[in-house]
């Protein structure tokens, strides 16, 4: 297993992204459930970190509202130090074409578009000229050179799932949030999606944060950060600091 | 209680409930209604032919004849008359007048409509005169200037006139005739001794019964007909084709069809909802060992005890309107549909819902559980081809059950099939092409062309769903329109209520006077000649008019009304030939021709009472016999009836009121036959009434059948809309750039089915038009109708995507994953 980078203390006090206080209520059967609860966080450009927790701890929500998918009841999210979760729907799209992108379990393609179509999307969006063959040297790097044209329906779900690689790092997002990213995926075909998830990581030195049950997944992460019951605790932290 | 009330809580139950209760309340409303018209339709036939079965001949009935006629009397009603012509004398003035002698059974159908006044109210007489009695049309007393108590003799035998004929219930056809009616006892028959060796009588033999009766007797009565003998019942009269009541039982049946249609098209694309958010219940049940059978069973099952009782309701509402129309319109007697007719009502929506969810429904067992379970391969879920040819068969089908007989819209039918089965292959090579040329679009449009032409099994029923309904909707509305335009024109407010005979020409400044005296509505004034066709092509009608071809026929052996015009009348029209090409020519109404075989370019002379008129045929003219306006069979050139002996005919509108103005023109012109048709009129204003009312209300069903459709396919793919919304977002898609993805989406699928919809309503409309109105078709601001609901379903397409743009895309994601 590679050893994960080690990361700066500049990049600590001046974080990519960083949560204060936020929290998130729902309506319920019996009145409001409290979801998340006075989480902190924060994530230094390049820094890999793992969230993991029992099933309903609030992980994916986490996630959602890191994102800026979702607006927390309290507290704040900050993009680049900017206020990220007070922003309207449509700045908040628009940030997160500039910086970020994404991997979730169910893979997430456009049905109706083909493979090299559904890695041109984010490219669009973002006014990436030549889309397709930025689109198409990323499919090729995750090996699907001979897959450009099949649709979703036509693809395994390790071939799915390479797409959606292909589309994250396409657009060279500063940030990647993998949201249980081989959780629909048998063990071998697992692994090497976990394989080529942090090699491309590394190579393009983007931000990661991953929401994972799968703690060899988790502990190729330089911090981990387990939630439990709607609170934040970290668990080791894999990076020595200077 | 829980479980049937629980599939009520999701949208799509309600939609296909809401379609049920609907196909319930239509099929139900529609199968009564037919049952009714059909039952006021055997009696309105029953009452113009004189009863259910009629046997007509020179000769009384033969021996064997009435044998059989009394082995299955008990069952039956009959009555018999004999018709004759006969001269009455009075005062020393003659008319030669039709008379009917007729028993204490006439009439088997119908009243009789009296007056003891000239211009006096009628009463009504459900029989025929006592022995004794003479009751006379009101020429009669014109004519022979007699008053009601008098005495006249008939043959030998002297009777007291004692009423006036308004009307006798089987005479309505061809309502006026050339000599004044009068009708007595057949007991005084033999008294009068009109009846003798020569005299040329008619028998006439009413039966009356149920049908079943009636069909055996006519059966075992045919094979013994003799050559003067002609049988007619109510299955075979024409008055079955004749004009508004064909038309309203073509409609009917058509809105049968495409009720059917549009509740069975509402159920698929509701159930195909359902099936969606069934799926995951079906997998686990799979996986956890259940049978498909088992599964099918439990799903099937929930759905039909939850969908029965909305079908019930639909049913129920249906059955109750009619109940109410019934009373409300005072049809007597109790509501006619039969046993069969109720059990149909019962089950067509359930078989509605049968044949469009069981396939639907089915492949919930078909995908394997685990693709269900995976959300892998959802495109299985999606209909076969089988399914959508099930689903285009089974409404034709049951229409097909329900007006037991499709031949009147076969062509219609046919093109529908044609239709369905090729728009696929229609609109399919216009959506790849249009994805093909979306390349080049810029991404939103690029996206939303691709949403439409990479999801066939989606797109094209929701496609075919949308071009249907509003090809639909266009059609009724422009055909119910039509109908009600056509009806009204047959019929227009000021329709003459009154028409005149024998005007001499010296007649005409005073009676002309007298019009506008009273304010009345003339209408054109028709020179008469009286005259017989006794040649064709230079050879006597005997010779150039084969026996089989009707030699014998009643228009050879009678003065015709031969009549000239400038201009034809505008319910008549040219079949073939030219009208009025050149003088000496002459149009012939296309009946009497083809019985007679005459064709364009034949030469005719008549034998008037000057001597004799010849034309050569330049037309062969259709004539609307149901118009309250003169038809004539041989309409000359102007001026080919010169040097002839006229008399004029017309007719007038006169408001209600007193009979002094009448009395006033009666005494001023003594000689002329005036009719009064206010009580055929008002019958005929009827039937108009309730016929426009039972169009309007089926076009009412039809618009909210079609709505539904349209509701469903709206529903349609909502889920996966908002799935796809919520990716886009997610990859930073801003919102201006999801509507514009969503409005270019519903604009290209609402584009593409009024395009199709407005292809179809052009072919459609010929057939249904030439079926239902013997007409061609007009331009009309219906045949934009697809364009306009295309529109308006387009922005409630957006609309109803609204709700799924403001949901936080996490949970969407997280709901679709």
């Amino acid at each position: 297993m590679n050893k994960p980078p080690e990361i700066k203390l500049a990049d600590i006090e001046n974080p990519l992204l960083e949560a204060r206080g936020i929290g998130k209520t729902v309506a319920g059967p019996d009145g409001e459930l409290t979801l998340l609860e006075a989480v902190d966080f924060t994530l230094a450009a390049g820094e890999s970190v793992a969230i993991t927790g029992p099933s309903g701890s609030g992980k994916s929500t986490l996630l959602g509202l890191l994102a800026g998918l979702d607006t927390p009841t309290s507290g704040e999210v900050l993009l680049e130090n900017t206020a990220f979760s007070q922003l309207d729907e449509d700045a908040r799209a628009l940030r997160r074409g500039q910086l970020c992108a994404f991997v979730f379990q169910h893979f997430h393609l456009v049905n109706d578009l083909n493979a090299l179509e559904n890695v041109m999307l984010p490219l669009e969006l973002k006014g990436e000229k030549d889309a397709k063959g930025c689109a198409q040297q990323w499919l090729e790097r995750v090996g699907l050179e001979h897959r450009l044209k099949h649709f979703p329906s036509t693809l395994s779900g390790g071939e799915q799932q390479r797409v959606a690689l292909a589309r994250a790092f396409a657009v060279q997002p500063r940030l990647l949030f993998a949201d249980e990213p081989t959780g629909s995926l048998d063990h071998a075909n697992g692994r090497r999606i976990g394989e080529l998830l942090f090699e491309l990581n590394r190579e393009t030195g983007t931000a990661l944060v991953l929401v994972t049950h799968d703690d060899h997944l988790a502990r190729r992460c330089q911090r981990q950060l387990q939630l439990e019951a709607g609170r934040l605790s970290e668990i080791t932290v894999t990076a020595s600091v200077q | 209680m829980n479980k049937l009330l629980r599939p009520w809580r999701d949208r799509a139950f309600q939609i296909l409930a809401l379609a049920l209760a609907i196909a319930g309340f239509s099929l139900t409303s529609v199968i009564l209604l037919q049952a009714e018209l059909e039952k006021r339709f055997a009696v309105r036939t029953a009452e113009m032919l004189g009863g259910e079965l009629v046997i007509t001949g020179t000769q009384p009935l033969e021996d064997t004849q009435r044998a059989l006629l009394a082995a299955t009397t008990k069952d039956l009603r009959t009555s018999a008359l004999i018709d004759f012509s006969t001269v009455l004398v009075h005062k020393e003035e003659l008319l030669l007048v039709s008379a009917r002698a007729v028993d204490d059974s006439y009439p088997l159908y119908g009243d009789i409509q009296l007056a003891n006044d000239r211009f006096g109210p009628s009463i009504t007489r459900p029989n025929g005169p006592p022995p004794g009695e003479l009751w006379v049309a009101d020429q009669v007393l014109d004519r022979l200037d007699l008053a009601l108590g008098e005495t006249i003799k008939v043959g030998k035998k002297a009777l007291t006139v004692s009423a006036i004929i308004r009307q006798l219930p089987d005479e309505s056809a061809g309502f006026y005739s050339m000599s004044p009616r009068v009708v007595f006892n057949t007991q005084e028959l033999e008294a009068t001794g009109v009846v003798g060796p020569g005299t040329r009588l008619k028998y006439r033999q009413l039966i009356g019964g149920d049908l079943n009766s009636i069909t055996q007797l006519s059966t075992a009565l045919r094979p013994g007909l003799r050559p003067d003998q002609r049988l007619d019942d109510v299955e075979h009269a024409a008055v079955r084709s004749m004009g508004p009541l064909r038309q309203l039982t073509l409609w009917v049946n058509l809105a049968v069809l495409l009720i059917s249609i549009l509740c069975g098209a509402t159920v698929y694309l509701a159930t195909s909802q359902r099936v969606e958010q069934r799926a995951r219940l079906a997998g686990l049940l799979r996986g956890f060992g259940a049978p498909r059978r088992q599964i099918l069973q439990r799903i099937l099952g929930g759905e039909f005890m939850a969908v029965l009782p909305a079908a019930l309701a639909g049913s129920l509402f249906g059955a109750t309107f009619i109940a109410l129309l019934h009373n409300l319109l005072d049809w007597q007697g109790p509501l006619a549909a039969t046993g069969s007719r109720w059990l149909m009502i019962i089950l067509a929506p359930l078989v509605l819902w049968l044949a469009f969810a069981l396939p639907r429904l089915s492949a919930l067992v078909r995908v394997p559980a685990i693709d269900i379970l995976n959300r892998r391969n959802a495109s299985k879920l999606l209909a076969t081809h089988v399914e959508l040819t099930a689903a285009l068969a089974a409404p034709v089908l049951l229409a097909g059950l329900l007006t037991r007989s499709l031949t009147d819209l076969g062509s219609l039918l046919g093109l529908l099939v044609a239709l369905g089965a090729g728009l696929p292959a229609l609109l399919w090579p216009l959506l790849k092409t249009l994805d093909l040329a979306s390349n080049k679009l810029p991404l939103a449009a690029r996206l939303a062309v691709r949403r439409l032409s990479r999801r066939p099994t989606l797109t094209l029923p929701l496609l075919a769903a949308l071009t249907l309904a509003m090809a639909i909707i266009a059609l009724a509305g422009q055909t119910g329109t039509q109908l009600l335009d056509d009806w009204r024109t047959r019929l227009p407010e000021q329709a003459p209520n009154h028409f005149v005979l024998n005007l001499f020409e010296r007649d005409l400044d005073g009676f002309n006077n007298w019009l506008t005296e009273q304010d009345a509505v003339p209408q054109p004034l028709y020179p008469i000649v009286r005259g017989r066709l006794t040649e064709i092509n230079g050879e006597p009608v005997s010779r150039a008019i084969t026996k089989e071809r009707g030699n014998n026929d009643e228009s050879l052996n009678r003065d015709l009304a031969l009549t000239e015009a400038d201009d034809m009348l505008a319910s008549n029209k040219i079949l073939t030939g030219e009208w009025h090409p050149a003088p000496g020519t002459v149009s012939v109404e296309q009946e009497l021709a083809e019985r007679l075989g005459l064709e364009v370019g034949d030469k005719l002379i008549f034998t008037t009472s000057r001597g004799s008129v010849s034309a050569e045929i330049a037309s062969i003219r259709s004539v609307d016999w149901d118009t309250f306006e003169p038809n004539f069979y041989f309409m000359f050139y102007p001026g080919g009836l010169s040097d002839q002996d006229v008399t004029w005919l017309t007719g007038f509108w006169l408001a209600e009121g007193d009979g002094k103005r009448l009395a006033r023109l009666m005494q001023s012109l003594p000689h002329i036959t005036l009719l009064d048709v206010n009580t055929l009129l008002d019958k005929a204003n009827e039937i108009i009434a309730q016929a426009s009312g039972a169009t309007a209300l089926l076009a009412v069903l039809l618009v909210l059948a079609a709505v539904l459709v349209l509701t469903a396919a709206l529903l349609g793919g909502q889920t996966q809309r908002g799935l796809d919304n919520a990716l886009l977002r997610t990859l930073g898609g801003n919102r201006s750039l999801l509507h514009r993805v969503v409005w270019l989406e519903f604009l290209s699928l609402c584009a593409s089915a009024a395009f199709a919809a407005t292809l179809i309503v052009f072919i459609a409309l010929y057939p249904l038009t030439s079926r239902l109105l013997n007409d061609l078709p007009s331009l009309s601001w219906w045949q934009i109708a697809p364009l306009v609901i295309g529109l308006v379903v387009a922005m409630l397409g957006v609309l109803a995507s609204r709700g799924a743009l403001k949901k936080p895309a996490l949970s969407l994601l997280r709901d679709g994953g």
